[in-house]
């Protein structure tokens, strides 16, 4: 176990990343509490200052380390079974118990050292005054410490079902979203609802104890997300750090059983197809799937009006495929439906305006989830598999590849898009002066879900590998759509009015909330700046993009 | 067969910063002509191919196929060389099928040829039996075939092939050089490395051996032969085992020694290595019979492509550590196929 922890420490404390990242680590947080520290000669006895310095530190750490975190375990399992030293790891003594530890303390090792370099700002924040030691302070490292242990728990499980680097931080976190960001939702949804029994409530309030956020904002002394009045802070502190304790020992004990059942004894796919097959079976599956969405289906030969780098990519993603397209377009029905309805029942309860910000919650997650793992390899993944020395040596146009990647992505988000259409059409119907505001705020995530793609796209095509691109890409929306909003939360102080629209002008859902009047965006005026300032980085992007394509394919 | 010339690389240079990778390169191959491309790791082979096919740009020097300049022309280059790197390239989740379609479609071979012609490249290289099969789940050996079949796709008049018996069984080694020499037979050109040297030169009618980025033999198999061999290797089988010392004593002093003499009791067989003509040799032949030594065989070792190989590397790039390999190494390969 101990080499195993040598090596993943090492190998990951030697990368100049591990060096920039802890170096804008520490900046970021050192520039915060400088931003606040007293230059004057009175002093603030109530700590109002420093609480909410406290309070963006402890916002800035937790989202910081839900990024960091999962980083290196997802792509550790996995990053051995390329290499081929996994089998030389599964044919060594080291037991597989010993082998998941020894990666989680490894990786973990990282994520503590970063826990320890915010110190001297926590220490910072204390000496301002007005901030508890045990309850806050302790309470955000104890709940901080659980929660990087959890990610690189479900990071390292993922990375050992997966194939790819690429897909392991995809799959990882897009877990990490739902946990944090989705389990707070049935609560949310659930506590207004008459209809709702306290079973269904209690079991609601337990999937929201996943998410980190009640806790830290528990124990950051803010008013918690979704917390009704049975809930308190304290509680939902306590719930977090047994909920994220049960859930890194399943995890582990699922990663260690998956090493320990012969990962490697698996026999190659026989590539069966339904037309080689009896005319029985052949009947039966062709009435079974209704003949176009047959996986096993020999798939016909790619016509001269499509654009054949896009259908190659459809090809290549499982949910390209007609099966998975079939399903993914019966998903969206189903959250279509979903919509219609919760819109239908929280509109009379909460208003038009705030089922409007849910949908508008729901899409921009979704947009942040999936436009980097769809866009964000296009490139990166066929110089990383040789595929581009191939598509190089092909007539293909520059553009015509760039053209087909982008369609080839944008498709599964296109979809989601249009899942909303209904639900913003009962909305309508509901109060029929809604209508421009949800016209521009379905614009605003348009614009975004363009950008998004393109944006990953031209971001991933800088690099050579693709786990570097997606988590690359990741960093980017994140910082856009979430990086923004602590400036947001430092709005009376440290930062002004008018430093905050200013940050908040890339922010689409800050656009779309300020377009909606959430409370605390209303009084800024996002849009149309948002829009102007999402067209110049969608253009921007979409020239990177092009020019490293045309690079790539010019002789060296 | 005719005589054209389809590749011709003119003092073909390039350099990465202070590093020569290939130095004034000029070889050519004419339509029809298997050339086996050899050299050890890091002699400029893949720099010369990817110059060729157009991926990278030569410092100095001109290179063209078919008329079409290397570098300039791409477009051209691209429809007239079809090129199987030594890695497959493979995308996740597609059907053989399906991604020789991908690129029948780019090369923009009509719709209603592609299959046609998909499954006569399927054929010809002996994956047919593969076609359903996801590319992913195939064995080095069957990557290798479908690469070749995607090569000949665009159906291109030169083919360049970086290590294609790389990885396959004997059975599909034979299968392979049959295929290309079936395609030599079709007029198409063909540019093959391997480190498999004898399967080169079974198919290869021109060789060319370079190190350390410069050219060291070029020309047919023969007179490559003819210029490396500078000594003969040279076996003698003796009737009994009890005269080998006597024998080998009396060579001794008559070859001098430099002559790199072998002897094994058991096989009552002696080696040397000399630089005597064939007269030189029959009078040696005489004396040893008129010393009383019952000679049984007396033969020349035939030099083969890897003897001139390791003879012409061994010239170049292996003196400075081993200051006398290039005699005793001939001798230790021909001992091992023996």
């Amino acid at each position: 176990m101990n080499a195993i922890i040598q090596r993943e420490l090492a190998a990951t404390l030697r990368s100049w990343k591990a060096v920039l990242l802890q170096a804008i680590f520490l900046a970021c947080l050192g520039g915060l509490v400088l931003l606040r520290w007293p230059s004057e000669a009175h002093a603030d006895l109530g700590g109002v200052e420093s609480r909410q310095v406290f309070r963006v530190f402890g916002y800035g750490l937790t989202i910081g380390l839900m990024l960091v975190s999962p980083a290196f375990p997802a792509t550790s399992i996995v990053r051995e079974r390329l290499q081929g030293t996994l089998a030389l790891l599964l044919n060594s003594p080291i037991h597989p118990v010993s082998m998941v530890l020894g990666k989680l303390v490894g990786s973990l090792g990282f994520v503590l050292l970063l826990i320890v370099l915010s110190f001297p700002a926590a220490a910072a924040c204390f000496a301002m005054g007005g901030i508890a030691l045990t309850e806050q302070l302790g309470g955000l490292y104890l709940a901080l410490s659980l929660l990087a242990l959890q990610y690189a728990s479900i990071g390292l499980f993922v990375s050992s079902m997966v194939r790819s680097t690429d897909a392991a931080l995809r799959m990882t976190y897009g877990v990490i979203l739902v946990l944090a960001v989705g389990a707070l939702g049935p609560f949310h949804l659930l506590k207004e609802a008459a209809w709702a029994g306290p079973g269904l409530l209690e079991f609601a309030s337990g999937l929201r104890s996943l998410s980190p956020f009640p806790a830290i904002m528990g124990v950051l002394g803010d008013s918690g997300i979704s917390s009704g009045a049975a809930v308190a802070g304290q509680t939902d502190a306590l719930r977090f750090f047994t909920a994220s304790g049960i859930l890194s020992l399943i995890c582990l004990a699922a990663t260690g059983w998956r090493l320990g059942s012969r990962p490697m004894d698996r026999a190659r796919d026989a590539g069966r197809i339904t037309d080689e097959q009896a005319l029985k079976t052949r009947i039966l599956r062709r009435v079974m799937y209704l003949w176009f969405f047959d996986p096993q289906r020999r798939s016909g030969l790619i016509a001269p009006w499509q654009n054949p780098v896009m259908i190659k990519e459809q090809r290549c993603r499982p949910l390209g495929r007609a099966n998975w397209m079939m399903r993914l377009i019966g998903g969206y029905f189903v959250l279509s439906f979903a919509l219609v309805l919760g819109a239908t029942t929280m509109s009379q309860s909460q208003g038009v305006a705030a089922v409007l910000a849910v949908i508008a919650i729901m899409q921009v997650s979704l947009i942040v989830l999936l436009a980097p793992s769809l866009a964000s390899g296009l490139i990166s993944g066929e110089r990383e598999s040789r595929g581009w020395q191939l598509l190089q040596m092909t007539p293909l146009s520059p553009l015509t590849i760039v053209v087909g990647k982008l369609l080839s992505a944008s498709l599964p988000l296109a979809l989601i898009m249009l899942a909303t259409l209904p639900a913003y059409g009962v909305l309508l119907a509901i109060d029929p002066a809604q209508a421009w505001i949800a016209i521009s705020a379905q614009l605003t995530l348009l614009l975004f879900a363009c950008m998004a793609i393109i944006q990953c796209a031209g971001i991933g095509s800088l690099f050579r590998n693709t786990a570097a691109a997606t988590a690359a890409a990741y960093g980017v929306v994140a910082a856009i759509c979430v990086g923004t909003l602590f400036v947001w939360l430092g709005r009376d102080a440290p930062f002004t009015a008018k430093f905050v629209e200013l940050a908040l002008t890339p922010n689409p859902l800050a656009a779309t909330f300020s377009i909606i009047g959430v409370t605390g965006f209303s009084e800024y005026r996002l849009a149309p700046g948002n829009w102007y300032v999402m067209g110049v980085m969608t253009v921007v992007s979409a020239a990177v993009l092009l020019l490293q394509v045309t690079r790539l394919g010019r002789p060296r | 067969m005719t005589s054209d010339v389809v590749v011709q690389t003119t003092k073909l240079t390039k350099t990465y910063g202070s590093f020569l990778a290939l130095d004034a390169l000029t070889i050519s191959l004419e339509r029809g002509r298997i050339l086996g491309f050899i050299g050890p790791n890091g002699a400029g082979k893949t720099t010369t191919i990817k110059i060729l096919v157009g991926l990278s740009r030569a410092t100095s020097g001109e290179a063209t196929i078919c008329g079409a300049v290397c570098g300039k022309e791409t477009a051209r280059i691209k429809r007239l060389v079809g090129y199987m790197p030594d890695v497959f390239g493979s995308y996740d989740n597609m059907r053989v099928l399906e991604y020789l379609d991908f690129f029948g479609a780019a090369f923009k071979i009509p719709r209603r040829d592609r299959l046609r012609r998909i499954e006569q490249c399927l054929e010809l290289t002996g994956a047919a039996r593969m076609k359903d099969l996801f590319v992913e789940s195939l064995s080095h050996g069957m990557k290798q075939r479908v690469a070749l079949t995607r090569t000949l796709l665009h159906d291109p008049q030169v083919l360049i092939l970086d290590e294609p018996a790389n990885g396959l069984d004997p059975q599909a080694r034979v299968e392979m050089r049959q295929v290309l020499l079936e395609l030599a037979r079709h007029g198409k050109s063909l540019i093959v490395t391997s480190h498999i040297l004898p399967e080169l030169a079974r198919i290869c009618d021109t060789v060319a051996i370079i190190t350390g980025g410069k050219l060291r033999a070029f020309g047919g198999l023969d007179e490559i032969m003819r210029t490396v061999r500078q000594r003969r290797t040279v076996e003698v089988v003796l009737a009994d085992r009890d005269g080998v010392r006597a024998a080998a004593t009396m060579l001794g002093g008559e070859l001098g020694g430099d002559a790199s003499l072998t002897q094994s009791e058991a096989t009552a067989e002696i080696r040397f290595s000399t630089d005597r003509d064939d007269a030189g040799l029959a009078q040696l032949l005489s004396r040893m019979l008129a010393a009383g030594i019952r000679v049984s065989q007396f033969r020349e070792m035939p030099m083969d492509l890897e003897d001139a190989f390791l003879s012409v590397t061994g010239q170049s790039g292996m003196k400075a550590a081993d200051p006398a390999p290039s005699r005793q190494v001939p001798v230790a390969v021909n001992e091992g196929r023996a």
